[in-house]
């Protein structure tokens, strides 16, 4: 390491969920910490917000849910296949949903401040409106070149660890080639709004009531049949919805995004939902899809990566999670790092302490468990055919034309003969789907 | 030279909405120094730093004007040290009463020779406080400041004013309202805003000032968006060009335009 005293022991750099827990509990250690951020305060930069899974920020501040800027308790999980015309949901509504705190929405442009404010109360320098441009790197003790800080400008910081929580794609990690850019078929991109609605109006619409909320996740027609899905979320006086597909089947079927997003928006069984909503926000965003094959280095001399920028997504088809692995790795990282501090060696070695907390925690499980599921999700027919099917089945069901009724089996056997699934793709896409998720 | 940078703390525009009636909805709005006011950071430092002086920053108004993200954003602008009025009986004072909480702490900081400004807030933007805070001390004030540089114990001071450009010699403590473009100023660095954090703060409690009480009440009782002009609002059809060229040439014709 250089003669050079490092201005601090950790430099985190994105004050967003995975940098902010990591600062705060870094800081919480006894550690000197900088929390750098690009926006002009945390949560600028950030579209909308979304659903968190809320136990593990509960291990870090117990009780989160009644204190921090949470929008609603969901207690309401409704799937959807769409079709041009229909749809087939599944909806479950849980009251213990709600009590331990399973799933909360979030607008980041309350929530990050919030989790930044109790990173500033442990300790930790708050920086906002600062680009860091580049890492500095030195040859550290084993000869092997290591972060030793950051420059923004003209000004440089030192420190013995510098963590990337700059979100998916990185730069950071990039810039010294610890991760590849991430390869299209693990990218997509998410379009997204905010929408105003009355309290009251959004409590009618999605049969909620006091600060319960519900999530809805669409699949089918509502992406014109590009891989990916919709979204939409009850926050306290607003909906965020959105469209999040894969990119290089996007490229493949020649749409736009904004196109597929407004055929989202104004699809029959969307649109009332909506209905004389104010857009009070609005944009697009790239999101990392790839689940435990976007994992790869996450960490290097005198360097760790946490969050969205070490590829930590989850998108299962029912749920799709990155803030609550965010912050699991910020537990990770946090140990990690607090462990090389207190030994005094910040090389590779020391920093591998983190790559093993991760292994051993809940994130790593999961993405393990849906380790499949990004493969089954890029399966054709989860966009087109089943809604399809599934619509054809309910409609034989429900619709009495006055021909001979049948078991329901009968029916499926007529519908399934009817679409385009062959009983083939059924029984391997249903085999897949049950390995993968 | 003793300086003091009055600046606003004030809703960030580019967080604004406006409503369908054309008013303009802050509530959503995050607060930041007020787009004006870092050009009288930066006249006030380079000021300071040509006659060895010290530059002082001042705010007033609701509680929520300090918190430490507002003391290191004013701090990190070339500052030596803050002055801040804090208090919510300040949360919807208007332009007059502002400027007179500002004339009681720039009596109670003491020896001030210059007091620099933006020359409107970017909220309401009506471009009275700093000459009624002038009036509020007793003070010259002048706006419209393009450049300052200190001379012979005093001030050159320049004025952009829409007759031309004056360049005036002033003596005696002095309010200077800067343009927007009189100088571009300086972003702050990391080494700048870890600086601020160790920039002494001091808050002035409002009830120990010498502030007179506010001689008239002030009601607003209604609002509406600026005027649109007269304009004729026509619209063409674009969908065959050379027939939209046509109509458009037409309509400039009779509109009295060509």
């Amino acid at each position: 390491m250089s003669a050079e005293e490092p201005d601090f022991d950790v430099i985190v750099v994105g004050a967003g969920p995975a940098g902010a827990v990591t600062a705060y509990l870094l800081a919480r250690q006894g550690h000197s910490v900088v929390l750098i951020e690009r926006g002009e305060a945390p949560g600028a930069k950030n579209l909308s917000g979304g659903v968190l899974y809320g136990r593990v920020l509960d291990e870090v501040f117990p009780g989160f849910a009644d204190t921090a800027p949470v929008e609603r308790r969901i207690t309401r999980h409704v799937t959807t296949f769409l079709t041009a015309d229909s749809s087939v949901s599944i909806d479950y509504a849980g009251k213990p949903l709600a009590e331990p705190v399973n799933a909360v929405t979030v607008l980041r442009a309350k929530f990050d401040p919030w989790l930044a404010e109790r990173a500033e109360e442990a300790g930790v320098f708050l920086m906002p409106g600062v680009r860091v441009d580049e890492l500095l790197t030195e040859p550290g003790p084993d000869g092997v070149r290591q972060v030793v800080g950051v420059k923004a400008g003209d000004d440089e910081l030192r420190a013995r660890v510098v963590v990337a929580a700059d979100g998916v794609n990185s730069y950071l990690a990039r810039s010294i080639g610890l991760r590849p850019k991430p390869p299209e078929h693990h990218l997509a991109v998410g379009v997204k709004a905010v929408v105003h609605l009355p309290r009251q109006v959004i409590e009618d619409r999605f049969a909620v009531s006091g600060d319960e909320g519900a999530a809805h996740a669409i699949v089918g027609d509502c992406t014109l049949g590009i891989g990916g899905g919709g979204f939409l979320y009850t926050n306290a006086e607003s909906l965020s919805l959105g469209v999040v597909l894969r990119l290089d089947d996007l490229i493949k079927k020649g749409r736009t995004a904004i196109e597929v997003f407004e055929h989202y928006t104004s699809h029959p069984v969307l649109a009332p939902y909506l209905r004389d909503g104010e857009i009070l926000e609005y944009g697009s965003h790239l999101v990392a899809e790839g689940g435990l094959e976007m994992v790869g280095e996450v960490v290097s001399g005198g360097f760790v990566v946490v969050g969205e920028a070490a590829g930590l997504t989850i998108n299962s088809g029912l749920t799709v999670r990155g803030m609550d692995l965010a912050i699991g790795s910020a537990v990770a990282a946090a140990k990690g790092v607090g462990e090389a501090l207190a030994a005094g060696d910040t090389t590779a070695t020391g920093l591998a302490a983190y790559r093993r907390h991760l292994d051993e925690s809940f994130v790593m499980a999961d993405l393990r468990t849906y380790g499949r599921a990004p493969a089954f999700l890029e399966r054709d027919r989860m966009y087109g055919a089943y809604g399809e099917l599934a619509a054809g089945i309910f409609h034989d069901v429900f619709s009495l034309d006055g021909t001979p009724r049948k078991h329901l089996a009968a029916v499926a056997r007529g519908a399934l003969k009817r679409s385009r699934v062959s009983v083939r793709d059924l029984i391997s896409d249903g085999w897949a789907g049950v390995r993968a998720l | 030279m003793k300086i003091v940078v009055a600046y606003k703390w004030a809703p960030n525009p580019q967080d604004a909405d406006v409503r369908p009636d054309g008013t303009v909805d802050l509530s959503r709005a995050k607060a930041a120094v007020s787009e004006y006011d870092p050009v009288a950071f930066e006249l006030a430092r380079r000021l300071a730093d040509a006659t060895a002086g010290e530059v002082i920053g001042l705010s007033v108004g609701a509680a929520s004007i300090d918190t430490p993200l507002a003391r290191k954003a004013a701090l990190s602008r070339g500052l030596d040290r803050l002055v801040l009025v804090a208090d919510d009986a300040l949360a919807d004072a208007d332009g007059t009463r502002l400027a007179a909480v500002l004339a009681a702490a720039v009596r109670a900081i003491g020896d001030v020779d210059v007091v620099l400004a933006g020359d409107s807030s970017i909220d309401v933007a009506a471009g009275q406080v700093p000459l009624t805070l002038a009036g509020e001390l007793g003070w010259l004030g002048l706006a419209s400041v393009s450049r300052v540089e200190a001379a012979d114990g005093g001030l050159v001071v320049e004025r952009d004013l829409p007759g031309g450009t004056t360049v005036l010699a002033v003596a005696g403590p002095v309010v200077l309202a800067a343009t927007a473009d009189a100088v571009v100023p300086k972003v702050a660095g990391m080494k700048d805003i870890l600086a601020a954090a160790k920039k002494p703060t001091e808050v002035l409690a409002l009830d120990g000032l010498d502030v007179p009480a506010p001689g008239a009440t002030l009601t607003t009782l209604s609002t509406a968006k600026p005027g649109g002009g007269d304009r004729q609002a026509t619209v063409i059809d674009g969908a065959d060009p050379a027939a939209a060229a046509a109509q458009l040439v037409g309509a400039l014709r009779q509109a009295g335009a060509l």
